[in-house]
């Protein structure tokens, strides 16, 4: 357990530190947020229609750009052999490596979404439950997104790779997500039960995530 | 378990394969051409679709064979997964780009059937959006092949995530019973029977066969395709490291 | 923990969360997550829904009128317990007819109809030929009752 721990504490330390990725994801989330806005343009209206599709989706973009941080510099500067040869249980440290991306590349998302969504004009009672979905939701992200980074953990330039495999896995996480938001901020009587699917798919990835993520990263290390 | 063994090993494989190959492609051609016969002209126009109804004989059997080839593509990554060997990985990779073009083909001629009859090109309902998300899932999947050099590993890792996606394929078949969804629930594979009309289940069927048959000509062609490309590799490897120790001497 | 409890623990771990996953989607699923509301979905709704929705169900029999002159059609929604009346300006699909079952997508108007943008004809499970589906009408097995041919 002591390793778990320590795992998730020295990769959120890295991540905050200056350089270290958790304020670039934040900067290109709030962008690609803008981008989106000022291609809109005036309308306020439609706006404030998409502000919580739009957020979902540039938190989506966010943790795939973020993705190949999760592995890639243990791997490039030899940290991970160490962490293969030392765990008793490879896929309990799998398990922590994704969660440290979830704290330090999602948590600040969400925590920067409700300035974003006054700037995209979310009415008011969007708030919570826009903010609970991606509580609920974002950790499928990196849970499965963690995936994809052990799989390609071995090539060059990957990014691309990354995002095409991720992508269409992400799909169910944005449909429950944005359909839990906007449910929740209209009244519609599926705002429960979109969250429990959202639930429902974190907690699959949690478990799919150290299986095929550990595999994937003895594979690579072979 | 006999049989697989027996087929497992290459040149074996071969030598079944090799008259295989030309009898599945004549039965599936036989049974597509009585199957486009039936369905272009010797069945009944459907009492509500009209004409449009002969769309069905190629789209309905083409989503089947995605969701099949995407089950061959996932048991054999399974299977290479855990018995290591070469021949499944093979058949996985190269059931790819088939399931990609009948995932393909049910999409696009759905979309030529719901202009007309739902009134538009695509709606984005649980079925239409979960087949679309295979046919990436396929893209990704043979991305994978393409980036990874060393075959043995990227078996693995393409194994990997082959098997991950699968998780889609219960998603596309339920997605019509558990939610309220534009595309019509199961006519064919359902509880109670199938609710067509026997004049139109024998096109259907005939055309299923047709694709199914001709989907077994395709691996089968595909595989041997794939050995003569590996074993040409090695040839030219082992010829080039040949060639560089006569130059050193 | 030993390596041996540690396995044991993280295989323990996995089944008890795989639980806590099947029971949350048997939870969400026992209440619809829909592509489109029934009208009786829409009634049962406590403040009406602001943004564009999705309405589906049966068109009434006798319902549909084509107003000429503003190029409009209305129809009515319904379902075993509700009915919802339609404005729509469009092009209809082919299979929209009396009895069809439809999805429309629109936004509610003050006075509680639809507008519609769009209208898509939903088609059933069920295919046959229109000799059969006039000699299951007259043998009295037809199912929909007031489906009519064009």
């Amino acid at each position: 357990m002591n390793g778990f721990l320590a795992i998730i504490s020295r990769d959120v330390a890295l991540g905050f530190k200056a350089g270290g990725g958790t304020v670039q994801t934040a900067l290109f989330f709030a962008l690609t947020a803008l981008v989106f806005a000022i291609a809109v343009g005036p309308d306020t209206a439609l706006l404030s229609r998409i502000a919580a599709p739009t957020l979902w989706a540039a938190a989506l973009l966010s943790a795939l750009v973020s993705l190949d941080r999760i592995f890639q510099a243990d791997f490039e500067d030899g940290s991970l052999d160490v962490i293969v040869e030392t765990a008793d249980l490879l896929e309990g440290r799998v398990l922590a490596k994704a969660i440290a991306h979830w704290i330090a590349a999602c948590l600040p998302l969400i925590l920067a979404t409700p300035v974003l969504a006054l700037l995209l004009s979310l009415p008011a009672q969007g708030y919570w439950p826009l903010v609970l979905s991606l509580l609920v939701g974002t950790p499928a992200l990196s849970f499965i997104g963690a995936i994809s980074a052990a799989v390609t953990l071995s090539l060059r330039r990957a990014g691309v790779l990354i995002a095409i495999l991720t992508a269409p896995l992400y799909a169910p996480a944005l449909i429950f997500g944005v359909a839990a938001a906007n449910a929740g901020a209209s009244g519609a009587p599926n705002f429960i039960p979109s969250l429990l699917f959202l639930g429902a798919g974190t907690l699959f990835s949690m478990i799919l995530a150290p299986l095929a993520g550990a595999a994937a990263i003895r594979f690579n290390m072979s | 378990m006999g049989v697989f063994y027996e087929l497992a090993n290459p040149e074996r494989f071969e030598r079944i394969a090799k008259p295989l190959q030309p009898a599945l492609t004549a039965i599936a051609v036989l049974l597509g051409g009585a199957g486009l016969y039936y369905a272009l002209f010797n069945s009944p126009a459907d009492y509500q679709q009209g004409d449009t109804v002969r769309i069905m004989y190629v789209h309905v059997p083409a989503a089947w064979m995605a969701l099949f080839c995407y089950s061959v593509m996932a048991f054999s990554s399974a299977a290479g997964f855990i018995w290591k060997h070469p021949l499944a990985d093979v058949s996985a990779k190269v059931t790819a780009p088939i399931g990609a073009v009948f995932t393909a083909l049910a999409l696009f001629t759905g979309s030529l059937w719901g202009k007309p009859m739902w009134g538009a090109w695509w709606a984005w309902d649980a079925r239409l959006t979960s087949v679309l998300i295979l046919f990436f899932l396929y893209l990704g999947y043979i991305a994978i092949w393409e980036s990874i050099d060393d075959k043995a590993r990227a078996a693995r890792l393409a194994a990997i995530v082959a098997i991950v996606g699968f998780v889609n394929i219960p998603i596309i078949k339920f997605s019509v019973d558990w939610w309220n969804s534009l595309h019509q629930p199961a006519s064919v594979f359902r509880d109670g029977g199938p609710t067509i009309d026997g004049s139109m289940l024998r096109p259907l069927f005939l055309m299923g066969a047709a694709y199914m048959i001709g989907f077994g000509a395709m691996l089968i062609a595909a595989i041997r395709n794939e050995l003569m490309a590996r074993r040409l590799q090695r040839l030219s490897e082992v010829a080039g490291r040949k060639a560089s120790t006569v130059n050193v001497e | 923990m030993t390596k041996k409890q540690k396995r044991f623990a993280f295989i323990g771990g996995i089944f008890a969360v795989a639980a806590l996953a099947v029971t949350l989607v048997l939870t969400a699923l026992s209440s619809a997550v829909a592509y489109f509301y029934t009208p009786s979905d829409l009634d049962a709704l406590d403040h009406p829904p602001t943004g564009v929705i999705r309405l589906g169900g049966l068109v009434e029999g006798g319902s549909v009128q084509y107003n000429k002159e503003e190029a409009e059609v209305h129809f009515v929604i319904m379902d075993e317990a509700g009915r919802r009346a339609v404005t729509y300006r469009g092009v209809l699909p082919d299979l929209f007819r009396e009895g069809q079952g439809v999805v429309v997508e629109g936004k509610l108007a003050p006075d509680g109809s639809v507008t519609a943008m769009q209208v898509l004809a939903k088609h059933d499970e069920n295919y046959m030929p229109r000799e059969v589906a006039d000699a299951l009408k007259k043998q009295g097995r037809w199912k929909e009752g007031e489906t009519q041919n064009q």
